[in-house]
């Protein structure tokens, strides 16, 4: 044998795969899983675990784990057993649950422990009995396992509880109805914070209640010279804000600044959590420095941002911080983290005015795209003359050129002539094409001759900019360049000459959009489908039918939803597009069922989909069954809801099998 | 006073969970339903940029777009949050140096060959730092020796080649180590030395894509920290898989200090060390496949 394989970690290793290696099925299986529990090594113990819940003869080895918690002294094995009986499921309850009549105190705790990991509702009776047992390990260990699986009857119990005469008890108790998010009678929690044994957990419960007197408790707390104190009560607050409207919230945020004002020290108390490890200290810590409206924690609650789950709260405090607030952030861009300084550049939006344009040009030099994205928006924001000039440039950058059009709209109303000329001079220097389609959609008749020249470039992506243009700028020139660039032998001029088409409508539109419905590539032609349905031409509608039966989903997608923009959706185009093999093209079809010629077979059709393997598309059948008004539906509504597992499908079904009673 | 999101368009749970599994079926990253508003929060710029008005037609653009795949990276790039920084996690990184760096130098000393691999290095920092690392122990001069970092995100390796990087990715930074190993080029800004860098390389790689992980060299050690976070449990079993089959016998994995291999099987050993918990790939029998 080699060294390795000598050495104890080698032994450790042919022990763990010999038992990886063992047939569950193997009639010696139990035993030698069994042996496994008792193994040195937790890795062994947890490969005989997992093996035992393969064996088939489930009560056997139920069985078998019960008697081996019975093993005093092999704590490894009993805790292998606990884990392996917590993952058998229902099988396992009935002898937990006669174990826990077992004259051994610590079998029956171990029972109660067991229980409340599998989580079965039927075994609450049960666990209640327990906790009237002799032993107070036993009685702790139920009141456990009610917090984690209980319902109305378990609430009660614990609530009894509050007042034992034993600590662990009473800590249990709160911990539990904490778990089962059930609020006791809030003058029985508020005496329970004054008790130092079981403050903390009465603290965390408090956050259950709405805001008033709960929050300014739990605010008070925020004095206490002890950390895992004042950590209790910022995980309560933290929860109180969760989800509450902008009444309740501000309600809050008020008690809340009322209390925390005369807290000496406060301010570092709370920029100490921001920093901290839990992510519920963190959570309250937010709210707090959001009713403080200090200033000077902004850095601080930016950084918290790091924390995907705070995102909301983070942008909602720093709201809260103020002008102050924000120009500290702002100071502090080039230390912050990315995170903190995308959700910085976010609260900064809301402070820009027409001076701000070099702050903002200065945060261009940032790599990052979202944080750049936000800049484009302030400067958007700023009204300032000055903005169009960085505007422009960005237009030449992919990423954010559809960003910086639509600011250099918002300026436009402000300021049109100046950022006409700069867009203009853009054009003349050939920054990008990206300028061309914003100069056609705001210089209007008289950027025509530009668009023109241009329209003959060498350039493919200036042509297409120009014909796209021209468009928008004017209807008959665009449709003269429109059906010229249709001959252009760059699919993307002629996917810009077919939106441009889209966009002018009419006749003449319709007939050049039937060419490009035959156009050799892919991308004119998923163009021109969507442009019929812009454009509102009919006489495309048998074109359009004879794509609904395309293998490409995009394009019978489309032209589905073309035909139902045209409103000349047949019941047999409808039926194929319900079986065709995309899911989207069926949800595309779904909301045709509703109109009037489709009714009749639409009921029928949208029953039938009630059953398809895709949740979307049963959502989707939900909501136009639910839209159509026929009670004669009900029956299969209710039938399919009986049956669905989706939890938003549920919901689909649920809201339809409403709207249809209730008429 | 406007809201921040004011004129944005709101994301449907039903758009939501599409998105969300269509992101899951290209990279394995998982995204909660309690994290909804964050993915809206950073899928907006991508609307913005592609003119779209609604999440249903930017799921529609994912399937069908010409461009999908490359929207599709740039989707996953938003998402997935590339915070680092030089010398994060200092404890762990103490016990490389003083407990595993030693038994990687005993252990490759015939073949004077050391490889790491930094998987979800995101802009470089982690890479570098190894590197740095190793030069510190003053025991791999003349070795060969490589630190691979591999990203999803082809724009995070582009920042992670170019090696400058300013004061927030350098705050956990020891001065010395400032000063030895970096070069000022601007105004708070510095760049990797040379010598470091070229010890560094970058690639890119989805974590979830079992047979382009060959491309990956053997390792003797892989830092894959708070990476798994973004996985499920059969994410995480296939990527560890995918790391386990990088590793050399009886390399070392390392994760962040908030994650763990419990309930994902063991085919890892866990190591005490000193000053850390660490992951190892079982030596094989008899020590073949050194």
């Amino acid at each position: 044998m080699s060294d390795t394989m000598q050495s104890p970690a080698g032994q450790e290793e042919a022990r763990y795969r010999a038992l990886q290696a063992v047939d569950p099925r193997a009639p010696s299986a139990l035993e030698t899983f069994t042996t496994g529990l008792h193994d040195e090594s937790w890795r062994v113990r947890h490969a005989a675990a997992e093996g035992l819940r393969r064996v088939p003869d489930a009560p056997g080895v139920t069985a078998r784990l019960i008697s081996v918690l019975g093993e005093r002294g092999e704590t490894g094995a009993r805790n292998a057993a606990a884990e392996a009986l917590a993952g058998m499921g229902p099988v396992a309850v009935p002898p937990l649950v006669h174990l826990l009549e077992h004259e051994d105190p610590d079998q029956r705790k171990l029972a109660a422990d067991i229980l409340g990991q599998l989580g079965r509702p039927e075994v609450e009776d049960v666990l209640l009995r327990a906790l009237s047992d002799d032993d107070l390990n036993v009685r702790v260990a139920a009141a456990e396992a009610l917090g984690r699986m209980g319902g109305d009857a378990a609430a009660r119990a614990l609530e009894g509880l509050l007042d034992a005469p034993t600590l662990l008890l009473r800590l249990a108790a709160l911990e539990g109805l904490a778990s089962l998010k059930r609020a006791p009678p809030l003058e029985r929690v508020m005496a329970l914070v004054e008790d130092p044994g079981v403050q903390r957990s009465a603290l965390r419960l408090l956050g259950l209640y709405a805001p008033g007197v709960a929050t300014e408790r739990i605010c008070r707390a925020l004095a206490s010279p002890v950390r895992s104190v004042r950590e209790a009560a910022l995980v309560a607050l933290g929860k109180q804000a969760v989800g509450l409207g902008p009444y309740e919230r501000g309600e809050l945020d008020a008690v809340a600044r009322s209390v925390l004002s005369g807290i000496p020290g406060v301010t570092a108390h709370v920029a100490q959590a921001l920093d901290g490890d839990d992510v519920r200290v963190r959570a309250g810590a937010l709210v707090a420095a959001g009713a403080l409206g200090e200033a000077s924690l902004a850095v601080a609650v930016a950084e918290v941002a790091r924390e995907d789950r705070l995102l909301r709260e983070v942008l909602f405090t720093l709201g809260q911080l103020g002008p102050e607030g924000r120009r500290l952030l702002l100071g502090s861009m080039g230390t912050l983290s990315l995170p903190a300084r995308t959700v910085a550049a976010e609260a900064l939006v809301l402070l820009v005015d027409s001076t701000s344009v070099p702050e903002l040009c200065a945060l261009l030099e940032w790599a990052e795209d979202d944080l750049r994205a936000v800049v484009v928006r302030a400067l958007g924001r700023t009204h300032s003359p000055d903005a169009v000039a960085p505007l422009v440039e960005l237009l030449s950058d992919p990423t954010l050129s559809a960003m910086a059009a639509r600011a250099l709209e918002q300026l436009t109303v402000a300021h049109p002539l100046e950022a006409l000329a700069a867009l203009e001079a853009a054009v003349e220097q050939r920054t990008t094409p990206a300028a061309v389609a914003v100069l056609g959609r705001l210089g209007g008749a008289r950027v025509l001759p530009v668009l023109r020249r241009i329209a003959r470039d060498e350039d493919a992506s200036w042509r297409a900019a120009a014909v796209e243009a021209a468009g928008r700028a004017d209807g008959e020139a665009g449709l003269e360049l429109a059906r010229g660039a249709l001959a252009d032998e760059s699919p993307k001029v002629r996917i810009a000459a077919v939106r441009s088409l889209g966009q002018q409508g009419g006749r003449e539109a319709a007939t050049f959009l039937g060419l490009a419905l035959k156009d050799e590539d892919r991308g004119v032609r998923v163009a021109a489908v969507e442009a019929v349905g812009v454009a509102g031409a009919k006489e495309r509608s048998p074109d359009l039918e004879a794509l609904v039966r395309h293998g490409d989903g995009a394009l019978a997608m489309l032209a589905v939803r073309a035909l139902t923009k045209l409103g000349t959706v047949g019941t047999g185009v409808l039926w194929d597009a319900l079986s065709h093999h995309d899911a989207e093209v069926v949800k595309a079809a779904l909301p045709a069922l509703g109109s009037a010629e489709a009714s009749a077979d639409g009921a029928a059709l949208a029953m039938s989909l009630l059953g398809h393997p895709r949740w979307d598309v049963r959502v989707a059948a939900a909501r136009v069954l639910g839209g159509m008004g026929r009670p004669e539906c009900l029956p299969a509504l209710q039938q399919a809801m009986s049956v669905e597992q989706d939890a938003l499908a549920q919901v689909a079904l649920a809201e339809a099998v409403v709207r249809l009673s209730g008429r | 006073m406007p809201r921040f999101d004011e004129g944005r368009p709101e994301m449907t749970l039903e758009e939501f969970r599409l998105l969300r599994d269509h992101v899951y079926a290209h990279c394995g990253i998982l995204i909660h339903e309690n994290m909804k508003f964050v993915m809206e929060r950073r899928l907006w710029p991508r609307l913005e940029a592609l003119g779209i008005q609604d999440f249903g037609s930017y799921h529609r653009y994912l399937r069908y777009d010409a461009q999908r795949s490359a929207e599709l990276e740039a989707a996953v790039e938003s998402l997935t949050t590339h915070e680092t920084y030089f010398f994060r996690e200092p404890a762990q990184l103490k016990a490389f140096c003083e407990e595993l760096v030693p038994i990687l130098e005993k252990r490759n000393a015939h073949t004077r060959r050391l490889r790491l691999w930094s998987a979800g290095c995101s802009s470089g920092e982690e890479a570098y730092t190894l590197a740095m690392l190793l030069k510190e122990s003053g025991r791999f001069d003349d070795w060969d020796v490589e630190v691979l970092g591999t990203d999803l995100s082809r724009r995070v390796l582009a920042v992670a080649r170019r090696a400058e990087y300013g004061p927030s990715a350098l705050r956990a930074t020891p001065p010395d180590l400032l000063e030895r190993y970096f070069i000022p080029v601007g105004v708070n800004r510095v760049r990797v030395r040379d010598d470091v860098k070229a010890w560094v390389n970058f690639g890119h790689h989805n974590l979830s894509d079992v047979a382009g992980s060959q491309l990956v060299p053997r390792s003797d050690v892989v830092f894959c920290r708070n990476v798994m976070i973004y996985f499920d449990l059969a994410a995480r079993r296939r990527v560890l898989g995918v790391i386990r089959d990088r590793l050399c016998p009886g390399g070392y994995l390392l994760l962040g200090h908030a994650e763990n291999l419990l309930s994902l099987g063991a085919d890892f050993e866990l190591v005490h060390l000193k000053g850390d918990l660490v992951y190892r790939r079982p030596e094989l029998p008899g020590g073949e496949g050194r």
